[in-house]
């Protein structure tokens, strides 16, 4: 807080626009239903890889075609989903159920429609993972290395979605801690699962480092929200019993606090 | 030293500009959670604000639910802009006059 020279004491508004520009980028909700896009496809990609890794080895015919067709259209199902504005107005609308008692805010930098390049991008992502889910079903590329060989089109990937969304320090945790895990699964670092559970490789880093992202985004909202409203709040609401009146009363009128 | 704009001075109008000035769009309840104000004074004060041009109001429908949205103009941007230098210029002054009395 700082003194201005009328006499009153006020909250300095630099300290108000960064509190409110922080908080604006730290609301995790849309950050969360992509990250549930992002690593839904992931998931059943890897799961149907394996069932088709299976039905291969088990010479299961039907289920092997089964398999790759339900692939095939998992691939258009998920580029439709990443360019449909339906989809958009849908992630929209759930931002804003979501946020109906806190309210909504759309933090200034952040681009509306991401940038055509952008979105192909996440269209070749994705083939890039069925390619590698086909390597490993081929058996050209172990499934321990599937991470890795993820991290190399995920990392970048994600940092140009999360700049082009303009989302906060937190977002960035996501594919730093993802791109650190690689490089040390490669360097032979004892942090890969056993053999059994070797899917667990790509399933948990994808999972984990999200959802690290995302409770350290909301937490960090949650502290920006505070401060904003410690910097702003009139306290008008705690008020005596004769000032309530007063205040319902100039409600009714339309009049201002002040003016009473 | 030009007036201080009356609009602009007020202590809530201040803070709803100065927060929008920061964000791109903010609805209603952002403002009335983070100000503490009664809904009737805050749509007082937006009221205000709108009529001297300096924040747009978007009214829609969500179902039936309505929701309003705020944002900054390039006027209220201007008019916030133009209130702060004077303020900074004001309390330069106030610690001129200090330091000659000391």
């Amino acid at each position: 807080m700082s003194s201005n020279s009328l006499g009153t004491t006020s909250p300095d508004p630099k300290e108000i626009l960064k509190w409110t520009k922080r908080y604006a980028r730290s609301r995790t909700i849309y950050f969360l239903i992509q990250w549930i896009v992002i690593v839904s496809i992931i998931f059943v990609i890897v799961l149907i890889t394996n069932l088709a890794q299976q039905a291969y080895i088990s010479a299961n015919k039907p289920l092997f075609y089964i398999s790759v067709v339900f692939l095939t259209i998992l691939f258009l199902f998920f580029l439709w989903i990443s360019i449909s504005k339906k989809i958009a107005d849908l992630v929209w609308q759930a931002t804003l159920w979501f946020y109906k008692k806190e309210g909504y805010v759309l933090p200034a930098e952040r681009r509306k429609d991401l940038p055509r390049w952008v979105v192909a991008l996440i269209g070749l992502m994705i083939a890039y993972h069925i390619i590698g889910a086909g390597l490993v079903f081929l058996r050209y590329l172990s499934i321990q290395n599937l991470q890795p060989f993820s991290a190399v089109v995920l990392v970048p990937v994600l940092l140009v979605l999360i700049y082009y969304q303009d989302l906060g320090f937190w977002a960035w945790l996501w594919p730093i801690l993802y791109g650190i895990h690689a490089v040390l699964l490669l360097l032979g670092f004892p942090i890969s699962f056993p053999k059994e559970w070797y899917l667990l490789n790509i399933v948990v880093p994808v999972f984990g480092y999200g959802l690290l992202a995302i409770m350290i985004g909301h937490i960090y909202s949650r502290y920006a929200l505070w401060k904003l409203k410690s910097l702003t709040n009139l306290g008008e609401i705690v008020l005596d019993s004769d000032s309530i009146d007063r205040v319902e009363d100039a409600d009714s009128q339309g009049k201002d606090v002040e003016q009473i | 030293m030009s007036e201080l704009d009356r609009i602009v001075h007020e202590p809530a109008r201040l803070r709803i500009l100065t927060m929008l000035a920061g964000v791109e769009v903010a609805d209603f309840n952002f403002l009335l959670n983070t100000l503490g104000l009664t809904k009737g004074n805050l749509s007082s004060h937006i009221d205000k604000l709108e009529k001297a041009g300096y924040v747009e109001v978007e009214k829609s429908f969500d179902g039936k639910i309505p929701h309003t949205e705020f944002r900054i103009t390039s006027k209220g941007k201007e008019a916030l802009e133009k209130y702060w230098a004077q303020i900074e210029e004001i309390r330069k002054m106030g610690a001129g006059e200090v330091k000659k009395e000391d």
